[in-house]
């Protein structure tokens, strides 16, 4: 192997066995801002031996080791400075005996578990939440971490290090949160990994490609979660929803990069693996029974969507339903306002008009330019040309996206043809 | 990026285990996709059984051909496959290096994709 090839194979090693590695150690040593240290100090000799000597049989466990190894000797000199023996004595990965396999595989699922909810802890502010998941449990440089967020590597390290310094001042532990604390700091995980869903998934083609492969990287952190930690329904319903957006991802851009909206969406294009993979994870999610959370609600919607071959087959009715309970447990006037254009496909746009025209009263829709885009489109349904002409005026000046304002010019446009014919 | 690895193994490398050998290959294929699938990696790992009981299908026009197995000339035959997320394709080939199965096998690491270009 040329020696570029032997990095990027390292990088995919370090990729895949990091987080484990840094879970380890930060058990070990009590202290994840060293165990990062140290952790990449293994990598570093991984470097350096296996670009001279090519990659070990087992390159996972060389580096666990290594990393461990490098473990006993911090905790030795922190033992005589004093410091942490009570940890020296009492901690058993250190008294000899090793684990069996099996446990050496459970409490690595408990010590990723830690690691996930550490990285996440409420006292970092979010975007100190995302770059730390990525840099520990996504196992990116922060290289690629800057890559994907569109700035510079020395920023990203920055952030690292101020973070992991909250992390220590705050003496935040290495533990899982206690029950009472739980179901809170689950979101917060939880929204962390749909950020960085997010930010891929807003990533257009023809950008750097490590913008989305975030959506990939949320995606595994997603399903490395429902791993570790089954019993939660919404881990179970985030991995849902993402799986099944992600599949739409081929036919969501134009050949010239024009967005294309979903019901006019090639299905043909839709990864119906993606989608199998989506609708078993729904499955998983409803098995805990009701009432289902927003994450779980949202993934049911997008199964409507990816179960119907053709637009026509869509079945919106269900999806009304779905949104009067997304509604219910995670209120909201956008929500309010997709339910609406929900209505308006399975009870026709009369019945949605009037939900729309109560939302118009909503001082947090005030600048949302699909307010009066949807009113438009519901009053074009209904004939009331002159109407949806100027509501479509109204939405081309809130939006600061030029095709967008292009498109709803067109509808006016279209609007101000059909209303001055019939006049 | 998805890729499938195709374990493939050499026509009648099966029948010279014994079935204890054969158990512990088995286990260690099982305990790898353990680990695939910890690392948030594993879509699907399956084995197959043996070709000797599988039946060849293919139509020209009006005619159809159904050949039960084992196919006199065939060398090799897919013994397994593994289905995985990778971020990249340096991933997806050092997944196979490292399967056990490379060891007896040889593995096909393959890009899903459409079948045109």
């Amino acid at each position: 192997m040329d020696r570029s090839a032997i990095e990027r194979t390292i990088e995919a090693v370090w990729h895949m066995e990091s987080a484990r590695i840094i879970a380890k150690l930060a058990r070990m040593l009590r202290d994840v801002a060293r165990a990062e240290e140290i952790a990449q100090d293994a990598w570093v000799a991984a470097l350096a031996q296996w670009s001279a000597m090519g990659l070990p049989e087992n390159p996972g466990a060389w580096l666990m080791a290594t990393a461990k190894n490098r473990a006993i000797d911090q905790l030795r000199q922190w033992q005589m400075a004093e410091r942490k023996s009570a940890i020296m004595t009492h901690d058993p990965d250190l008294l000899g005996a090793p684990d069996t396999a099996a446990e050496e595989a459970d409490s690595i699922s408990d010590d990723l578990l830690r690691l996930m909810f550490v990285a996440c802890h409420p006292v970092l502010a979010t975007e100190a939440r995302v770059t730390l998941t990525l840099r520990l449990l996504g196992g990116l440089t922060p290289a690629e971490i800057a890559r994907a967020f569109l700035t510079t590597e020395s920023a990203i390290q920055q952030r690292i290090v101020r973070a992991k310094r909250t992390l220590s001042e705050a003496r935040v532990p290495f533990e899982v949160p206690g029950p009472s604390e739980r179901a809170e700091r689950l979101e917060a995980v939880l929204e962390v990994i749909y950020l960085i869903f997010n930010e891929g998934y807003a990533a257009t083609s023809g950008e750097d490609w490590m913008r989305p492969a975030l959506c990939e990287e949320a995606l595994r952190l997603g399903r490395v979660l429902a791993e570790i930690d089954p019993a939660a329904p919404e881990t179970h319903g985030l991995v849902a929803m993402m799986e099944i957006q992600a599949s739409r991802t081929r036919a969501r851009l134009s050949s010239t990069g024009e967005p294309i909206l979903l019901m006019q969406q090639n299905r043909s294009h839709w990864d119906q693996l993606l989608i199998h993979r989506g609708l078993a994870a729904l499955t998983r999610a409803e098995s805990f029974g009701g009432p289902f959370g927003p994450y779980t609600l949202q993934a049911a919607i997008a199964a409507c969507h990816a179960r119907a071959r053709t637009a026509e087959e869509t079945d919106w009715p269900r999806i009304v339903a779905l949104y009067d309970a997304l509604n219910e447990v995670q209120p909201s006037p956008i929500i309010a306002l997709n339910r609406a254009v929900a209505v308006s496909m399975a009870y026709g746009p009369a019945a949605a008009l009037d939900i729309v025209d109560a939302l118009r009263n909503e001082s947090r829709l005030r600048d949302y330019h699909l307010l009066p885009s949807v009113r438009g489109d519901l009053l074009e349904r209904l004939a009331r040309f002159q109407e949806a002409g100027e509501e479509f005026c109204r939405a081309a000046s809130l939006t600061s996206n030029s095709r967008e304002r292009s498109l709803l010019l067109a509808r006016m446009a279209a609007c101000e043809r059909q209303s001055t014919r019939i006049d | 990026m998805t890729y499938m690895l195709l374990v493939v193994e050499k026509v009648g490398d099966r029948e010279l285990r014994s079935e204890a050998e054969g158990r512990a290959l088995y286990g260690r294929m099982l305990d790898f996709s353990a680990q695939l699938k910890e690392r948030g990696l594993l879509t699907l790992a399956q084995s197959l059984k043996t070709d000797a009981a599988g039946v060849r299908v293919s139509r020209r026009g009006e005619k159809s051909t159904v050949r039960d197995g084992p196919f006199a000339e065939a060398k090799e035959m897919v013994g397994g496959i593994f289905l995985l997320t990778c971020a990249t394709r340096e991933q997806a080939v050092e997944i196979a290096r490292q399967c056990p199965a490379a060891e007896w096998a040889t593995i096909e690491v393959r890009e899903l994709g459409p079948c045109f270009e």
